[in-house]
């Protein structure tokens, strides 16, 4: 029996509206398997490949690549693992209906969008989570999170007695597929009849030549354990020291070939696009920084909060967009989307890679509520467990390299946003006093990547004039 | 070492017990072997052939025949504990335990603490235990769930003649109740066995048996050969596997399966018994409970259902842990998002 199984466009967050097909890379009748790569889907915010999640052949391809964005749960492909014939994948497609995403419901510019897709009870003007019907049995918590992220519950199994859904199961669904770092097998300790050790303490044993039979266990029953091995391992040490550095030889460099993983693949494709599309334009700035690090201190001792300079440069950034929102603005095709808040995209070193999480409406907030914010963030950013929605949309990008001591240096534009800043070290310099002595004063140098289709020169350069006018008065960060 | 069978490291590590101390005695259904019969005693063997030869040699003071009562039996065997012996008793199938759980649960298991410490019970009670025989839901349980609950007991599940070797010659020589559980299919199974007439595993001392980074399996008996197949498939595509034969479910070795998945991050316990206030549902709380902070997934269980087991041929395949299984689970905790 023919299994046949749609192929929709799927929903990554909460704000995930529609998408479009950047790319197939499968074509009708091909066979793919779990894993395979099978097309590129494109949001305004992200590109991301979309894997297989089992075996199939793609039997029907609906939307083709490069056309308009398609709501989510429109059906774009259908694929089956078994011999269906022609006509059974048309009835599949005639019969199809978005299940329970809610979201698919057809919008009036999709008047080519397939056939009989179901109309569901959302309240007018598209507000408020899509209601699930559905006679499965599932916990009310994870009903609700369903329904609030739009989830396809006909994807899920059921873990709870009887196969009822759990908040987990729906969790689950909604994360994507997991990528574990294998660190593979490890040598078998050997059991020595005459000492008595756990397989760990005799796994460090090994790492580090200690003679286990000299050694006093402390474990239950006198057995010897990890922590009394790691005792002598620091003892051990010493006699390694002597060894004198083998002469110098010059080895094979061959070079560690590594494919680009998925998100630099999609960094790779995005800044390549940036900057081939954009026409960028740059402004740069220097800042005298001493008040802003004096008054750094006092105001983070009175609020209690250990904000950073560049929490402080981003809390500047804010307040000045919201006074320019010429350049607080994102830029879709011939459009241009003007915002009333300010929120910022941060530029974070992750072990993933280059990640932007934003600070929303960073204009309206205090500056230990953006350090707190920006903390928050960082560290999500750091255990690899930022989510679609930390990471979705942003006004303006800020990216700071000066605590590498980059002393200056241009930026490419995160799209869809208009301009970027570069925020390098703050260094000391020599400069004229007002009574022509010579002063040190630390200064910090900004730099603005512009979009020029959105932004004009002026508009960006008052912009930044404004910026440094915050940094070298920062009393105006506090209004 | 020689290779023997794990039946036959049972009856040869009972004889030289027997032979090193004058206290050790043999009772149970048929441990002579034909009794009564035409061709006379040892003439046809117990069914599991675990006391072959012994009446020949200790003679019927040693080596005792008794009635099919159960409750006699451990009875029995208490009472000689009591009073200076070591027995060494046998119930043919496990699933027997309970006609004389009395016998078990509120007599042997709380001598020492009934007396105050000042009586030993140094009783062993041997029994077959599992399922894979086609022998229907009254012959093929393990019910090594409800005695490891019992404070009093040590529990034994050895899956290898090298550990029935060192395993039972310290039941035998421990002062306290030991329930020793031989799984049925491992009978005929052979293996390297250590001539050292002093070999001896300490009770709670868990056997690392293949070493891994990425998992923790935990299993005993039958199903840890499953275990170690499922970690040596997992191995060729670079997943390593720490598999752990618990020997003893009391007193667990909490401190091997910590160590282990504080290493891996990931654990799936796999145990013959139905699934609730089972050995794998216990060992799970365990490391939820102390090892939250290095978990990745959560612990998975590889057990039967929560039903009899079946008689059917397929369906009691279907009812056992399988080694698919237990690749599924490995997967399954390794794919967790």
């Amino acid at each position: 029996m023919a299994r046949i199984r749609p192929f929709c466009m799927p929903k990554w967050g909460i704000e995930m509206t529609e998408g479009t097909l950047a790319e197939w890379m499968v074509s009708e009748g091909d066979a793919f398997s779990k894993g395979q790569t099978l097309c590129l889907i494109e949001t305004d915010k992200i590109t991301n490949e979309v894997e297989a999640e089992y075996d199939a052949v793609v039997r029907r391809i609906l939307v083709e690549q490069g056309g308009d964005a398609q709501p989510v749960g429109t059906l774009l492909a259908v694929f089956a693992d078994g011999e269906a014939s022609d006509s059974d994948i048309d009835a599949f497609v005639e019969g199809f209906t978005p299940a329970e995403t809610g979201v698919a419901a057809k919008s009036e510019k999709q008047a080519a969008a397939p056939p009989k897709v179901t109309e569901v009870a959302r309240a007018a003007g598209g507000a408020g989570p899509a209601k699930i019907e559905t006679n499965r049995p599932i916990s009310p918590e994870a009903l609700k999170l369903a329904e609030r992220e739009g989830v396809d519950l006909s994807n899920i199994e059921g873990s709870g007695r009887n196969g009822r859904i759990t908040y987990q199961d729906v969790d689950q669904a909604l994360r994507p597929a997991a990528k574990p770092l294998l660190r593979g097998t490890a040598v078998l300790p050997s059991e020595d009849g005459d000492v008595f050790a756990t397989p760990l303490a005799r796994r460090i044993a090994a790492i580090h030549g200690i003679d286990l039979s000299r050694v006093n266990g402390t474990g239950a029953r006198g057995r010897i354990s990890k922590a009394d091995v790691l005792a002598l391992v620091v003892v051990d040490d010493p006699a390694s020291l002597g060894a004198r550095p083998a002469d110098f030889v010059a080895g094979d460099n061959a070079p560690a070939v590594e494919p680009f993983d998925r998100i630099r693949k999609v960094v790779a494709r995005r800044l390549t696009k940036a900057k081939q599309d954009i026409p960028h334009f740059y402004l740069r700035v220097t800042a005298r920084a001493d008040a802003l690090l004096e008054l750094r201190k006092t105001a983070n001792l009175v609020l209690g909060c250990k904000a950073s300079v560049n929490d402080y440069i981003v809390r500047a950034s804010a307040v000045a967009l919201a006074r320019h929102p010429d350049v607080n603005i994102q830029v879709h095709g011939e459009e241009i989307h003007r915002f009333p808040h300010a929120d910022i995209s941060i530029a974070v070193a992750s072990p993933k890679g280059l990640v932007t999480p934003v600070v929303r409406q960073a204009d309206r907030m205090r500056i230990d509520q953006i350090a707190a914010e920006t903390r928050r963030l960082i560290d999500k950013a750091s255990a690899g467990r930022l989510s679609m929605e930390d990471m979705d949309g942003g006004t303006f990008s800020v990216s700071n390299l000066g605590m590498f001591g980059v002393e200056q240096f241009d930026a490419i534009i995160n799209p869809p946003q208009g301009a970027i800043l570069a925020v390098g070290a703050a260094i000391r310099q020599p400069a004229e006093d007002k009574d022509g002595s010579v002063v040190f004063e630390s200064r910090i140098s900004l730099t603005l990547s512009v979009d020029h289709r959105a932004i004009d020169g002026a508009a960006g350069a008052q912009f930044m004039a404004t910026l440094k006018q915050l940094i070298e008065e920062p009393e105006g960060l506090f209004t | 070492m020689a290779k023997m069978m794990y039946r036959e490291a049972v009856v040869s590590t009972i004889a030289e017990e027997m032979e090193r101390d004058d206290s050790v005695v043999v009772l149970g259904e048929d441990v002579v072997g034909g009794m009564g019969t035409a061709g006379g005693p040892e003439a046809i063997g117990g069914i599991w052939s675990t006391s072959t030869g012994l009446y020949g040699k200790f003679g019927a003071d040693r080596v005792i025949d008794t009635p099919i009562s159960e409750s006699a039996i451990v009875g029995a065997a208490a009472g000689l504990a009591l009073s200076g012996k070591r027995p060494v008793a046998e119930l043919m199938f496990a699933d027997f335990i309970g006609v004389c759980l009395d016998q078990i649960w509120n007599q042997i298991a709380k001598f020492r603490y009934m007396f105050g410490g000042k009586s030993r019970c140094p009783a062993v009670i041997r029994m077959a235990y599992g399922g894979g025989f086609n022998a229907a839901a009254q012959h093929s349980q393990s019910p090594h769930q409800i005695l490891t609950g019992i404070p009093g007991l040590k529990v034994v599940m050895p899956s290898t003649p090298a550990d029935v070797k060192g395993l039972l010659r310290q039941a035998i020589r421990d002062d306290d109740p030991v329930i020793f559980l031989e799984h049925k299919a491992l009978y005929a199974v052979s293996g390297e066995v250590p001539d050292d007439p002093e070999f001896i595993i300490p009770f709670g001392h868990a056997r690392l048996s293949r070493a891994g980074q990425d998992v923790t399996i935990v299993s005993s008996g039958l199903l840890l050969g499953f275990c170690e197949t499922v970690a040596d498939k997992l191995a060729e595509e670079g997943i390593g596997c720490d598999v752990i034969d618990l020997r003893t479910t009391s007193p667990l070795d909490e401190e091997v399966i910590l160590d282990s998945v504080e290493v891996t991050g990931r654990i799936v316990v796999v145990d013959e018994a139905p699934p609730r206030c089972g050995l794998a549902a216990d060992i799970n709380a365990l490391v939820a409970a102390k090892a939250f902070a290095s978990l990745k997934a959560p612990p998975q269980a590889v057990t039967p259902p929560h039903t009899p087991i079946p008689f059917a041929r397929e369906l009691e395949n279907a009812y056992l842990p399988s080694a698919e299984r237990i690749e599924a689970a490995v997967r399954k905790v390794l794919d967790w998002r």
